[in-house]
């Protein structure tokens, strides 16, 4: 059994570090998703779409590769953040709630690691930069598998 | 938070979501609707949004109640039960498992709950070795085409038999485990932390131990979890409570929280390859959210001991379904 504390009856303040990260991701993941949802109410109701969502279906349902379905529905395979060339469009909206969504964490880490920096925590400020190092690196494309 | 707290919580996220589902059908037009052409199985867009949205809801709700996550359930069934393919299903798999992660961090951090030392500890080695396993995911893909996907398949229906025995054989967990001993290097690096238990009415201070062996193990787990498109909260709730000592609620809400740091990592190789298309992402990951909502809403009123059941005989399902596949295609059957 742990040791519980009886003496200490108040409660200890949560580290600002740890606040700043659940705040900042939770907010931008709701932002993310609302965008996200409008982007895919714009498929489903107008005409402004990138990927033709009947043919996205039949080649989803036909278990064809994603280069396959964006070469039958596009023309060409779009790789990276080719959402933000394609904002006037339901799908470039989604993508962008979804991408949104996928940075969370990035911007939380980040911001996170000052908070460590603020309180003097250097070896977890080292260990969080490190993390927000990779999460930059993967979310620019640096990390990245070559067609 | 209290129960009280969760429970008003959920009553105004459900309201909300209602409100949204509501405002969401008022806003697709029926001509519009009638209009559409007609995609997989004859189904419209519109039904298919909904159709999924309606699945991912019901995967929610089953794993709220068997307590585990939704994205163990939700990559299985999908690529054992769906022809959709296994790169874009393992893709939208993470997704839903980091954003539901990402929600469910904040009151755990507010509270204290969430060991923010041992989170960026575990984040290291979890987050490189996650995007490790997606880049593999991605190069098996391009490199090794249906034999690759094969073997991918027939890893993961054995994995997820295995996380289903995980679920029957080793639900021993310790609320308050014993650290009798602390090695050096934890003692090093300093992961004792403390937090207000509520049924306590008291201050919990609690140590952790075999930071080291964590470590190791933490790597392993992200590299599953990015391979696969696998939530990881089935490895990383035992590897912090049984390996490292850390308290139950301490693992369970630092494992949640590391999910969401972990997935993040991993899902960016599979928007880079074009892997999500937001038609198939979105109500899956909406789904997901309320159902997890909605299950946390109905599990006091259901045995839980039948859902788990259920959800096990799920992933023996799933997890044969994906070796027939592979043998399947690898033309043993």
């Amino acid at each position: 059994m742990q040791e519980v504390d009886k003496k200490v009856d108040s409660k200890p303040e949560p580290p600002f570090a740890g606040v700043v990260y659940g705040e900042i991701t939770y907010w931008v993941v709701l932002a993310g998703m609302l965008i996200s949802l409008s982007g895919v109410i714009m498929i489903l109701t107008t005409e402004s779409n990138y990927i033709d969502s009947a043919c996205l279906l039949n080649d989803l349902w036909a278990g064809k590769d994603p280069g396959e379905i964006w070469e039958t529905c596009t023309g060409v395979h779009e790789e990276g953040h080719w959402y933000l060339n394609k904002l006037n469009t339901g799908d470039g909206i989604a993508m962008l709630g979804i991408a949104l969504s996928c940075l969370a964490a990035v911007m939380g880490v980040w911001l996170s690691s000052f908070a460590l920096l603020r309180s003097r925590e250097m070896l977890f400020f080292v260990f969080s930069v490190i993390t927000a190092i990779i999460l930059t690196a993967s979310s620019t494309g640096l990390i990245n598998v070559g067609h | 938070m209290n129960t009280l707290d969760r429970s008003k919580i959920s009553r105004g996220f459900i309201r909300k979501s209602a409100l949204l589902i509501v405002l969401f059908a008022l806003l697709i037009p029926a001509p519009a609707m009638a209009a559409e052409t007609q995609g997989m199985m004859g189904l419209n867009p519109t039904t298919f949004f909904l159709l999924f949205l309606v699945i991912s809801t019901l995967i929610g709700i089953i794993a709220v109640l068997a307590g585990v996550g939704g994205g163990v359930i939700f990559t299985p069934l999908m690529m054992g039960f769906t022809p959709i393919d296994g790169l874009v299903i393992r893709g939208t798999g993470l997704f839903v498992a980091m954003t539901g992660a990402l929600v469910a961090a904040r009151p755990f951090l507010k509270r204290g709950l969430a060991n923010i030392r041992l989170l960026y500890f575990a984040a290291v080695p979890y987050a490189l070795f996650a995007v490790i396993g997606a880049l593999l995911a991605v190069y098996i893909k391009q490199t090794m085409g249906v034999t690759g996907e094969a073997y991918v398949r027939l890893a993961l229906g054995i994995l997820v038999i295995l996380i289903a025995m995980l679920f029957i054989f080793a639900g021993n967990r310790i609320e308050y485990p014993e650290v009798k001993h602390v090695d050096g290097f934890t003692k090093r690096v300093g992961l004792a932390m403390a937090y207000w238990e509520e049924s306590l009415g008291s201050v919990v201070q609690y140590q952790v131990t075999r930071a080291w062996l964590g470590m190791i193990l933490f790597a392993g787990v992200g590299l599953v979890s990015g391979l696969f498109g696998l939530g990881a909260g089935w490895a990383m709730v035992p590897v912090l409570n049984l390996v490292m000592m850390a308290p139950l609620k301490v693992a369970a809400a630092s494992s949640k929280v590391l999910i969401g740091i972990g997935d993040t990592a991993a899902i960016w190789p599979y928007i880079m390859q074009g892997t999500i298309f937001p038609l198939f992402a979105v109500p899956c990951m909406i789904g997901l959210i309320l159902g997890t909502i909605i299950g946390a809403k109905i599990m006091l009123r259901v045995r839980a001991g039948f859902v788990r059941y259920l959800i096990i005989g799920i992933m023996f399902l799933s997890g044969a379904r994906l070796i027939q596949q592979s043998l399947t295609m690898l033309g043993y059957l």
